[in-house]
């Protein structure tokens, strides 16, 4: 039998099915630099150009033989299309990822326009899924969606979003009700894309913010919306920072697969949530390919993910563009070599 | 209990409870009735502070509490600061604080700079997204003590680099702190920096620990 392609591997993994050995890939942003130098352009110009986005997630897949490509590399794509703004810094030397410079300051002002989709970088983007379904057929296709509290949070002042949670309870869950229904309107939209997986990335959700109790009224809920509504792709539910006491709940929201980082106790999470769960992480990407001096340091990280109980070896956040070329390489050949022993969900052929 | 007493404790539970029009009024009935404003900020304000740091590090307060909490202790001081004497010859320090560029959180910057507002420092708040020659411009036009710059995420980190080599060159003197999720003690030594606290919930218990300390060496606990 002739090996899988990087889709197929993908796909099988998110069905369960046996696979020659574990997929590399990843939810969270995985450009490189050594990707943006090949190509002969800067960071700040692949957020906005369709062929450059594409272009970059493909040429970063093929230089480092990753198995799937995931875009957009930012979270301000929506906020934007809401008329937030963007702040690019193009002018700025070295790699900064766009922001939303204009949040809305309280509850009253927002104002979220109907025809969002259709507005800022968003048509774009689309564009850009299109370019790498027919220039990467091969390669798996992930798209991502900020989960609605982090959405939330991109779109108004997070201290008046906190704060409100005790506040104004009553009226910041109408609004997160408004959120969750952006973030089930881009799920269904990314749907008829044809990905082979959505991540939800609820990143400002995590224990280092929330109480367990208000995750589990104002986030969990949301979520499952959110999940629901992702009917035909499976989806992967992503928590960076502290999640051990939710990851119950995370679990009980209804992805096809949790995403975790480094702050997990990924042990642990598998002996709670058992075998049958698909799980991804969760090693620090910036200090696992960006500082570490040794490749065989590198390929220990990797392998005690893997030994932790995972089904996929995921950076906990993006991946920092500015990595070590050998450190990528020893990331993805050592996810290959040695997960080509089963991993806890998931067989091999 | 002493009227002093009484007053102290109630601004501390002000602090506490997150009740801001409780704290106010406290800090006002301090000045009433002659409490040394020192003395309120410091055993009142900033002694509820700490309680809240011991409920932060138990998980019974997360962020959103620790928030409201520092609301209130900002209505008791804001009252009060005007009134506190500086001894002339005490020399005060300064620090610039800001989020560095690419960065537009900014809870664990504030949280940090309440502690230095609690000490009494002059405070230069950049604000957040500050470009990284602002930072070293200010610090070189006011000379501060101390700079602390703060990142939430990997994704704007580096920037602080840059701005500990450029400040560091020309003023090796000044104290600088960096602080964010991503900055770990391995990433602040790399990087030049002489202090740092983890991640906003860190901050927020740096932070406190800070004013802990503080309060002890205005006792004379420590020196």
């Amino acid at each position: 039998m002739s090996a899988l392609t990087g889709k197929q591997r993908v796909q099988k993994l998110f069905k369960r099915e046996p696979v020659d050995t574990m997929p590399c890939f990843s939810g969270q942003g995985a450009v490189v630099i050594q990707a943006i130098e090949k190509m002969g352009t800067k960071f700040a110009k692949i957020h906005t150009d369709a062929r450059l986005l594409a272009e970059s997630a493909i040429t970063s897949a093929r230089i480092f033989n990753m198995d799937a490509v995931v875009i957009p590399y930012d979270m301000a794509a929506v906020a934007e299309a809401m008329g937030r703004g963007i702040s690019l810094y193009d002018g700025a030397d070295g790699i900064i990822y766009p922001t939303v410079p204009n949040k809305w300051k309280n509850l009253d002002e927002i104002d979220i326009p109907k025809d969002y989709l259709s507005r800022g970088r968003l048509p774009m983007i689309d564009e850009a899924f299109k370019i790498i379904k027919q220039e990467a057929p091969d390669l798996g296709v992930g798209a991502w969606v900020l989960g609605p509290f982090t959405l939330a949070g991109q779109i108004m002042e997070l201290d008046i979003l906190l704060k409100g949670l005790k506040k104004q309870k009553e009226q910041i869950e109408i609004f997160l009700d408004q959120v969750t229904q952006v973030t089930v309107d881009m799920v269904k939209h990314y749907q008829t894309l044809d990905v082979d997986f959505i991540s939800v990335r609820d990143m400002g959700s995590g224990t280092d913010l929330l109480s367990p109790r208000m995750w589990k009224t104002l986030v969990g809920p949301n979520l499952k919306k959110v999940f629901d509504a992702i009917t035909c792709v499976p989806s992967v539910n992503h928590i960076c920072g502290s999640t051990d006491m939710i990851i119950e709940m995370m679990h009980e929201c209804g992805a096809n697969a949790l995403s975790v980082d480094q702050k997990n106790n990924v042990a642990l999470t598998r002996e709670k949530l058992g075998n049958d769960v698909l799980l991804f992480g969760n090693f620090d990407p910036y200090k696992t390919l960006t500082q570490l001096e040794d490749v065989k340091e590198v390929e220990a990280v990797i392998k005690q993910c893997i030994d932790n109980g995972l089904d996929a070896v995921w950076p906990g956040c993006d991946i920092w563009p500015d990595v070590k070329k050998e450190n990528m390489e020893a990331y993805v050949r050592t996810v290959k070599e040695y997960g080509k022993k089963a991993s806890p969900a998931v067989g091999r052929i | 209990m002493s009227a002093q007493e009484e007053i102290l404790a109630a601004l501390k539970q002000a602090v506490v409870d997150y009740e801001e029009d409780d704290c106010a009024e406290a800090a006002q009935r301090a000045l009433d009735e002659g409490v040394d404003p020192m003395l309120a900020v410091m055993e009142g304000l900033a002694a509820g502070m700490e309680e809240v740091g011991v409920l932060f590090d138990t998980n019974e307060y997360f962020v959103p509490e620790v928030l409201m909490c520092a609301d209130a202790l900002y209505k008791g001081l804001d009252i009060l600061r005007p009134h506190i004497t500086l001894q002339t010859d005490a020399p005060k320090a300064s620090v610039v604080i800001g989020s560095i560029q690419g960065d537009v959180h900014d809870i664990g910057k504030n949280l940090v700079k309440m502690m230095f507002d609690v000490a009494g420092w002059d405070v230069y708040d950049l604000g957040r997204d500050v470009p990284l020659e602002a930072f070293v411009e200010k610090q070189l036009d006011v000379k501060s003590d101390v700079l602390a710059m703060s990142a939430m995420m990997t994704t704007t980190m580096m920037g602080m680099k840059k701005v500990i080599a450029m400040v560091k060159e020309k003023n090796p003197d000044c104290l600088i702190m960096l602080g964010g999720a991503p900055v770990t003690r391995d990433v602040a030594n790399l990087f030049g920096a002489d202090g740092y606290a983890e991640s906003a919930g860190n901050a927020v218990s740096e932070g406190i620990k800070m004013i802990g300390r503080l309060r002890e060496y205005q006792k004379g606990d420590i020196k």
